[in-house]
């Protein structure tokens, strides 16, 4: 599949530049956000929308990847940090609301997403559930009552159009839009974000954990320290083994 | 949405009856958890592990006996085969008060680390069947409760049973799993079986995903255990008494799994 050289193709990092843990934002610009967090953070560089950082919590090695928008690059970035030796993903991201259990401000956990993108067919037909590893998913759940974090837990949607979800009407599949989306809010999906099907769908089929934490309709500095806060724990927890899962 | 929100939505028709209409239920019937074979003729044998049950209505292929499990009450309902018959009586149980449905089922092995014998936890499911899309569009993910699958895994380990965590294929036909070249659309049955065995799924079976789906809409807790009875690739399969004994601990990974679950507790 991959040439035997040094370099992947797209990321700006390569072989013994990655940590077994490796937090996914979307936005690279989220990437030195994040690593505020961390311990001897080493900025790796950037290539496209893949910006990469590595430094250390508690110990343990932790690395920072962004995906860009959208299934196509995460899937990209998902497949070749695998490649070089990532085994745990943690997503951290933004995402809307759909069925109005998750509001403004709340952080989201997500179970599993609904593969309302293109990305994750390409690899295996739909019927397959876009799961997040239950290690990882009970580790962010443990982290977060660890820090007293009050969290949602639940499915997310993970779409390819932004605009056809924040203005659908002014689309030419309005109505198809408009349809699916009320099906997702009677089904309880709490969350509608753009990267976690392909990210979780991939996991699986590779044999790699992934999980996915959101900040429901906001983004800053704060919310985005909170959610990486419960991440890092969570790694701790799943360095530890605790659960045996 | 309240469970008092969810009975409102379904007012007015079949399931507003006092008397489940297909499984001839009603409240005070059941319990809370509620362990779900496909075949009725498994039921009394599922009651047996029990420390005390009795039959509480039979219909069709819906067979239900109610009673308790060191001091916890559970009830077992047999589905009959396939997701139809499956969501049926979901829907039903859960106007009468069930609020954890975990299959006890049998399954193919679908990956060389599969073995007859082995238990399988399924954290989500395969939605290879008609039934699920008549609820949500087919992108939603057939997904177990969280809970539920620790509660099952820590039962397995307890009980010291060789278990897998994993995927699950659920189909609507038995013989185009068992005989695909014969079917009209042999090419599509074995290009998405190649698929799913490379996607790591772990055995297959014909009711979780719509059970798992069903169970999302209905904001009740689920799960599935499924006994590798089959082997196509190797040619195995259980003997009858091997069958009996790894059913027995399917049924007690069940029961033990129950005991960590808040009885009448709110879903998961």
């Amino acid at each position: 599949m991959f040439n035997k050289v040094e370099q992947v193709k797209h990321l700006p990092i390569s072989f013994g530049e990655i940590a077994r843990y490796v937090i996914v934002p979307g936005d690279p610009n989220r990437v030195p956000i994040i690593s505020e967090l961390l311990d001897d953070v080493e900025h790796q560089g950037k290539n496209r929308e893949f910006n990469a950082a590595r430094g250390k919590y508690k110990g343990i090695d932790v690395s920072i990847v962004s995906t860009g928008i959208g299934c196509p690059s995460t899937a990209i970035a998902v497949e070749e940090l695998i490649h070089i030796g990532a085994k745990v993903f943690i997503r951290i991201g933004t995402s809307g609301s759909v069925d109005g259990s998750a509001k403004k401000g709340d952080i989201f956990i997500a179970t599993a997403a609904v593969r309302d993108d293109g990305t994750s067919k390409q690899y295996i037909p739909i019927e397959f559930p876009a799961l997040a590893d239950i290690k990882v998913l009970d580790s962010l759940i443990k982290a977060s009552a660890a820090l007293k974090v009050p969290t949602k837990v639940g499915v997310c949607q993970s779409k390819d159009s932004f605009f056809g979800e924040v203005e659908p009407e002014r689309m030419p599949v309005a109505e198809y839009l408009d349809t699916k989306w009320k099906a997702w809010q009677r089904g309880s999906v709490g969350a509608s974000e753009m990267e976690a099907a392909t990210l979780f769908t991939l996991s699986s089929i590779f044999d790699v954990g992934a999980g996915g934490i959101f900040a429901v309709e906001t983004s800053d500095k704060e919310t985005i320290h909170k959610i990486t806060k419960i991440v890092l724990e969570s790694i701790c927890y799943m360095e530890k083994g605790v659960d045996n899962v | 949405m309240s469970k008092e929100d969810a009975a409102e939505e379904v007012k007015g028709g079949l399931l507003d009856e006092a008397v489940q209409y297909h499984v001839q239920l009603k409240k005070g019937d059941i319990s809370d958890f509620v362990i779900l074979p496909g075949d009725p003729g498994r039921v009394e044998f599922i009651a047996e592990h029990f420390d005390k049950a009795k039959l509480v209505a039979e219909n069709r292929e819906y067979k239900t006996m109610t009673g308790e499990y060191k001091g916890r009450p559970v009830t077992v309902t047999s589905t009959g085969i396939g997701c139809p018959s499956a969501a049926i009586a979901i829907e039903e149980l859960a106007n009468v008060g069930a609020s954890t449905f975990v299959r006890c089922g049998t399954s193919g092995a679908m990956q060389e680390h599969t073995r007859v014998g082995e238990k399988v936890i399924a954290t989500g499911a395969v939605r290879y069947e008609g039934t699920s899309i008549q609820y949500m569009p087919i992108e939603f993910p057939a997904v177990a409760s969280h809970d539920m699958v620790l509660a099952l895994k820590n039962s397995a380990i307890k009980n010291k049973l060789d278990h897998h965590l994993g995927i699950v294929q659920s189909k609507d036909s038995f013989y185009g799993q068992h005989n695909p070249e014969k079917m009209p659309i042999a090419d599509e049955l074995r290009q998405k079986w190649d698929a799913w065995v490379k996607g790591g799924v772990l055995c297959s079976e014909m009711e979780a995903a719509t059970i798992f789906v069903v169970g999302s809409y209905r904001k009740v807790r689920t799960g599935a255990v499924l006994l590798v009875a089959g082997d196509q690739a190797r040619g195995e399969s259980l003997t009858k008494e091997e069958y009996k004994d790894n059913m027995s601990e399917s049924v007690r990974l069940i029961l033990d799994s129950s005991l960590d679950i808040e009885v009448g507790g709110e879903n998961g």
